[in-house]
């Protein structure tokens, strides 16, 4: 299981560079959630197999999934989530400045 | 006494910058003029000096006050304050010219608006410059030191709109910066070689340091730090471009204080650092050329702070030669030429600026004879002067007759003793001449420039140069001024290392120092009859290439070789991108690729069975997730790639729920919803034509360009596909703190969701910080396209002065401006009340089942997202105007920090659990607890909320570029008259 679950984050991660090398601007930011959903699922894998149960401590019947890992990618969850919401406003402006939604448009860096 | 006393006046003047801080508010800066403003704020300098002073008692039996605080207990590091007579001299400086200098900055700056800009950086500085002087270790030294060079440039450049201002500020800030970076290396080794960073161990450990082999990098990074701060030769080139500061600055800044930071380190230092062979000479050198150099270059100026600044340059290098010296008359001089310096060069600073301020000039061409127009500051000023020229009976002569003394101590080698009289006396000669060319030219004679006109200024302008003067001729009239001589012997001491015996008697009889000071007196009557000759000569032997043409050199080398290496830059985003990737990913290969340790045995193949692991559903979510992963690339649309990522997210969402992980799930299911809103806003506010015209060229790129993309994404992907195996089947399966979270999820918390309590309680601040990260996100969305819109002509720009209209129709419709269905709109009215009770729900029953604050803030939130799309950006601003986002985020946070803060104060714990409910015995529904976890959900809920409603009311703007919506509004409208 660990193997078809590390293939599958090296395939979004893939996915996830190649959308952000796109021309179009939404595809990049729409690789960058990839990337982040990525990081989450990897976050995931580390607590996983070891229990079956929800974590919680009425569950007194089977062994109880590892909780830090899950805690861990709430915060994740939502921190990937603001970022995000912060490029794609940035993104906007970028697209507003250079009139153009077209990453190979945009050159205002050299200057 | 308590220790921490000694904080007692930094606090008090720090909280003089904030009180004068905030009178850069309109309606506090209408109630007092500058002034007024002034006089309040000078009480916070003045009462920090009345309790340096009554800290006197302590400091004359040479004892040391000395408070410290755990910083970081464990790497070692504390922060501290330490007071002794060294310090106490220092701040008594401070404190003292401190309060002239802002009752003289309240004159100087009278009837201008916006002087509480300046008084602040005063006071700031003044605290800064005090912590310097009684800081008890060397980090704490060095965080004062760096705050007095960055406030110091704030108060060069107060002029902003002056070019050399800023100039002046920038390489004030340059050479002093430098300088400090210096001394940060050499006291981070001089804690290494003592073993601690506190001044009570380093003051001990004079061998120690002195015979470590550190000890030449030592000296050199912290000579370095103290040369350039005292403005040293070849450093001393910042000072005279520093006197574009508002003379206020000027009189306080290159007097008492910045400049005297390099002395008081060197002098705190020299216990430990000095007595040494390389110590005396480089000292006594650099302190020389100093000398020479200031006095030298003072003659040629034509500006009186220029003039006086040169010559303040001399004094330090006297200051800095006294050091160097192993002898006890040395530090005698030391203090005794501190004090004499603060006294009349503040005083000189201040009459110029008054000469300055009354008459409009500060060019000694152009001056004179106003000694009849300007009585009082003639006094002032003459009694200064000639306390600078070093005459009997003023306090300079003493300090002169002690440097004297000190030249011609016979236990210096031969050749300096000669060549150090022989500078004394030049230096002697040619400060007479300074200072008594500054009088004449300025007070006495006929106006050069008839247009030069000046009357009194204000007597309080006039008294704070007053005071100054008038001690520097009491203090050495004084039959016996024992508590003065007693702390300057002390001070001696403490730079000195061993007794000092300071007497301030004038007369010592006639001896040869006096003779010597004789001789530079009548050199000094010579050279001052004959200047002019001597200033033409001058300026014709005036060199072409000076320190100031270095430093000019150094920029531009440095302006050069910036544009050199940012010729690389081609300004293409994804160039960029391409190049990060492509290195991380060959930094990848190169130091670890070969490297990671794969134990394959220890996996764990799918079984395929249905008791344990439910393999097969696992396989088909994470083909869920890759699946519509890839079919975000390769689907056409932007909106559809969209929903494939949406997709994506579910499938995630799904795999959490296999792996027992439910809380997880719901926030990844509402925060993947909540993704594709904001995305679905973000795409439909960029103008038609662009998205199209962006969509056509997602993929056209030369096939190489192409293939080096996707080469990028597979090594990439095979990396992390790499790292993650490695991760998975190397580490241990038991984590080692999940059994205490388990243990006492529900004793120490009162959770039954492990997770929950986790989140609210054991990581309470992780969760509090990362609420501050999404509220920033969505203020800072907010803002950025705020200013956006006021760059790029967007309506935005008016996002809350937008004229909302009163009454329907609206004129923006749903997204794509499509006039929803009755049906719809009902299923929007009665969404958002079910979604709030379904937040407040999750919220009350977040311990014991999945939900918490985050997932009530965004099915809230989603709710209003929904009404964004259905009813579109007026009628929702219109219909939902008590939400309001800010207030919002401040309630959030404000409370969160006051649910720890609550929690510290009942259980001693920062965001520990506190069960009100229980503890008054309220009766509250089963399974409810009313607890701090409760408030921390609800503030966590809040501040998610308005965080969100931030990011819908921007995003969800249509910005004028949308006049396909207006379009078919008209459309629709037409349609509805037929």
């Amino acid at each position: 299981m660990e193997l078809l679950t590390a293939i599958a984050i090296g395939i979004l991660f893939a996915i996830g560079v190649f959308q952000l090398l796109r021309r179009n601007i939404i595809r990049s930011a729409i690789g960058l959630i990839i990337l982040a959903n990525a990081v989450n699922l990897f976050l995931l894998s580390t607590g996983a197999y070891i229990g079956v149960e929800p974590a919680y401590v009425s569950n007194t019947t089977g062994v109880l999934s590892d909780a830090l890992p899950q805690a861990l990618i709430l915060t994740a969850i939502v921190i990937s989530m603001g970022g995000t919401a912060f490029v794609l406003s940035m993104l906007y402006i970028i697209s507003a400045r250079y009139k153009t939604s077209d990453m190979d448009e945009i050159d205002g860096l050299k200057n | 006494m308590p220790e921490s006393a000694v904080l007692l006046p930094l606090i008090i003047i720090f909280s003089g910058a904030l009180l004068s801080a905030l009178f850069g508010l309109p309606w506090l800066n209408r109630r007092l003029t500058v002034t007024q403003l002034s006089w309040l704020l000078a009480l916070a300098p003045l009462s920090s000096f009345c309790i340096l002073v009554s800290f006197l008692d302590n400091l004359q039996a040479n004892l040391i006050l000395s408070w410290q605080v755990a910083w970081l207990p464990s790497i070692g590091l504390i922060a501290g304050l330490y007071l002794d007579s060294l310090s106490g001299l220092f701040g008594l400086l401070i404190t003292l010219i401190g309060t002239l200098v802002i009752i003289y900055a309240g004159q100087y700056f009278k009837g201008d608006r916006s002087a509480w800009r300046f008084l602040t950086y005063m006071l700031l500085f003044m605290g800064a410059m005090l912590g310097l002087v009684m800081a008890g270790d060397v980090l704490t030294l060095f965080i004062f030191w760096e705050a007095t060079s960055i406030i110091s440039f704030l108060l060069v450049a107060y002029k902003y709109n002056d070019e050399t201002a800023r100039r002046g500020a920038f390489k004030a800030l340059f050479i002093t910066g430098g300088g400090g970076i210096a001394l940060l290396i050499g006291l981070l080794f001089v804690s290494h070689v003592c073993g601690s960073t506190s001044f009570i161990t380093i003051l001990a450990s004079g061998d120690l340091l002195r015979n470590s082999t550190f000890y030449p990098v030592i000296l050199a990074l912290v000579a370095l730090g103290g040369f350039t701060k005292s403005a040293q030769f070849p450093f001393h080139i910042w000072l005279p471009d520093a006197m574009s500061a508002p003379t206020p600055a000027s009189a306080y800044l290159h007097s008492a204080t910045m400049v005297k930071g390099g002395i008081y380190l060197m002098a705190r230092l020299n216990p430990v650092l000095g007595q040494t062979e390389i110590w005396f000479w480089l000292l006594t050198l650099v302190g020389m050329a100093t000398m020479l150099a200031g006095a030298y270059l003072g003659l040629k100026q034509n500006d009186l702070k220029s003039l006086l600044a040169y010559s303040t340059i001399s004094q330090l290098g006297m200051l800095m030669v006294m050091i160097g010296q192993d002898i006890e008359i040395a530090f005698k001089a030391l203090v005794i030429g501190i004090l004499a310096h603060a006294l009349y060069k503040s005083a000189l600073f201040m009459v110029a600026g008054i000469v300055d301020h009354q008459t409009g000039t500060r060019d000694l061409r152009r001056l004179g004879g106003l000694r009849r127009s300007m009585p009082y500051t003639f006094g002032v000023g003459a009694i200064a002067a000639l306390s600078m020229a070093g005459l009997p009976p003023l306090f300079g002569f003493l300090a002169k007759e002690t440097l004297l003394a000190t030249a011609f101590h016979p236990s210096l080698p031969n050749m300096v003793a000669w060549i150090f009289t022989l500078a004394s006396i030049v230096t002697g000669a040619l400060m007479f001449t300074l200072a008594v060319m500054l009088l004449w030219d300025t007070f006495m004679g006929e106006p050069r420039d008839p247009t030069v006109r000046g009357h009194e200024a204000p007597k309080t302008m006039v008294l704070a140069p007053a005071i100054p003067a008038i001690m520097s001729l009491i203090l050495a009239q004084l039959p016996g001024p024992k508590d003065e001589a007693a702390l300057l012997a002390n001070a001696a001491r403490a730079a000195h290392g061993f007794k000092v015996k300071v007497s301030l008697a004038l007369w010592t009889g006639l001896n040869v120092p006096l003779l010597l000071s004789a001789l530079a007196i009548s050199s000094g009557v010579a050279l001052f009859i004959y200047r002019e000759q001597v200033r033409e000569f001058q300026a014709r032997l005036a060199p072409r290439l000076t320190f100031n043409t270095l430093y000019d050199g150094i920029l531009a080398t440095i302006d050069r070789s910036a544009s050199w290496a940012t010729r690389l830059q081609q300004g293409k985003l994804r160039t960029y991108l391409v190049i990060i990737l492509a290195g991380t990913v060959m930094l990848f290969i190169g130091f670890r690729g070969l490297s990671l340790e794969l134990d394959l045995s220890v996996m764990r193949w799918p079984s395929l069975s249905f008791s344990g692991e439910m393999a097969i559903l696992r396989i088909f979510a994470l083909f869920l997730i890759v699946g519509a992963s890839l079919a975000s690339i390769v689907v056409g649309s932007d909106f559809t790639a969209i929903l494939a990522l949406c997709a994506s997210g579910f499938g995630i969402a799904g795999l959490m729920v296999l792996e027992s992980a439910p809380d997880v799930a719901l926030v990844q299911i509402v925060v993947d919803i909540l993704a594709m809103v904001i995305l679905v806003l973000a795409l439909a506010r960029l103008p038609r034509l662009q998205r199209l015209k962006a969509q056509d060229v997602t993929f056209r790129q030369s096939p190489a360009g192409l293939g080096r993309d996707a080469l990028i994404a597979v090594v990439s992907g095979v990396m992390v596909m790499l790292i993650t195996l490695s991760a998975l089947l190397s580490r241990s399966r038991q984590s080692v703190v999940t059994p205490f979270y388990q243990a006492n999820a529900k004793t120490m918390v009162g959770s039954k969701s492990i997770v929950g309590a986790i989140i609210a309680d054991f990581r309470g601040l992780d969760t509090l910080i990362e609420i501050g990260v999404f509220s920033l996100a969505g203020l800072g969305i907010y803002t950025l396209l705020r200013y956006a819109a006021r760059k790029f002509g967007d309506t935005g720009s008016q996002l809350d002065e937008l004229p909302v209209p009163s009454a329907p129709p609206f004129p923006t419709l749903g997204i794509g401006g499509q006039k929803p269905s009755s049906f719809i709109r009902v299923l929007a009215y009665v969404a958002l009340p079910v979604a709030m009770v379904i937040g407040v729900t999750d919220i009350m029953y977040g311990h014991d089942q999945p939900g918490d604050g985050f997932t009530a803030g965004v099915i809230i939130s989603l709710a209003v997202g929904f009404w964004y799309v259905v009813f579109g950006y007026d009628e929702t601003r219109r219909r939902l105007n008590w939400l309001k986002a800010s207030p919002l985020i401040a309630a959030g946070i404000l409370l969160a920090i006051f649910t720890g803060i609550m929690a510290a104060f009942i259980n001693g714990n920062f965001f520990s659990n506190v069960d009100f409910g229980h503890m008054l015995g309220l009766p509250l529904p089963k399974g409810f607890h009313l607890s701090t976890s409760f408030l921390f959900e609800l503030a966590i809920c809040l501040s998610v909320l308005g965080s969100v409603t931030h990011m819908l009311n921007t995003l969800g703007h249509p910005g004028e570029k949308d006049t396909e919506n207006t379009r078919r509004l008209q459309e629709i409208e037409e349609l509805e008259k037929q």
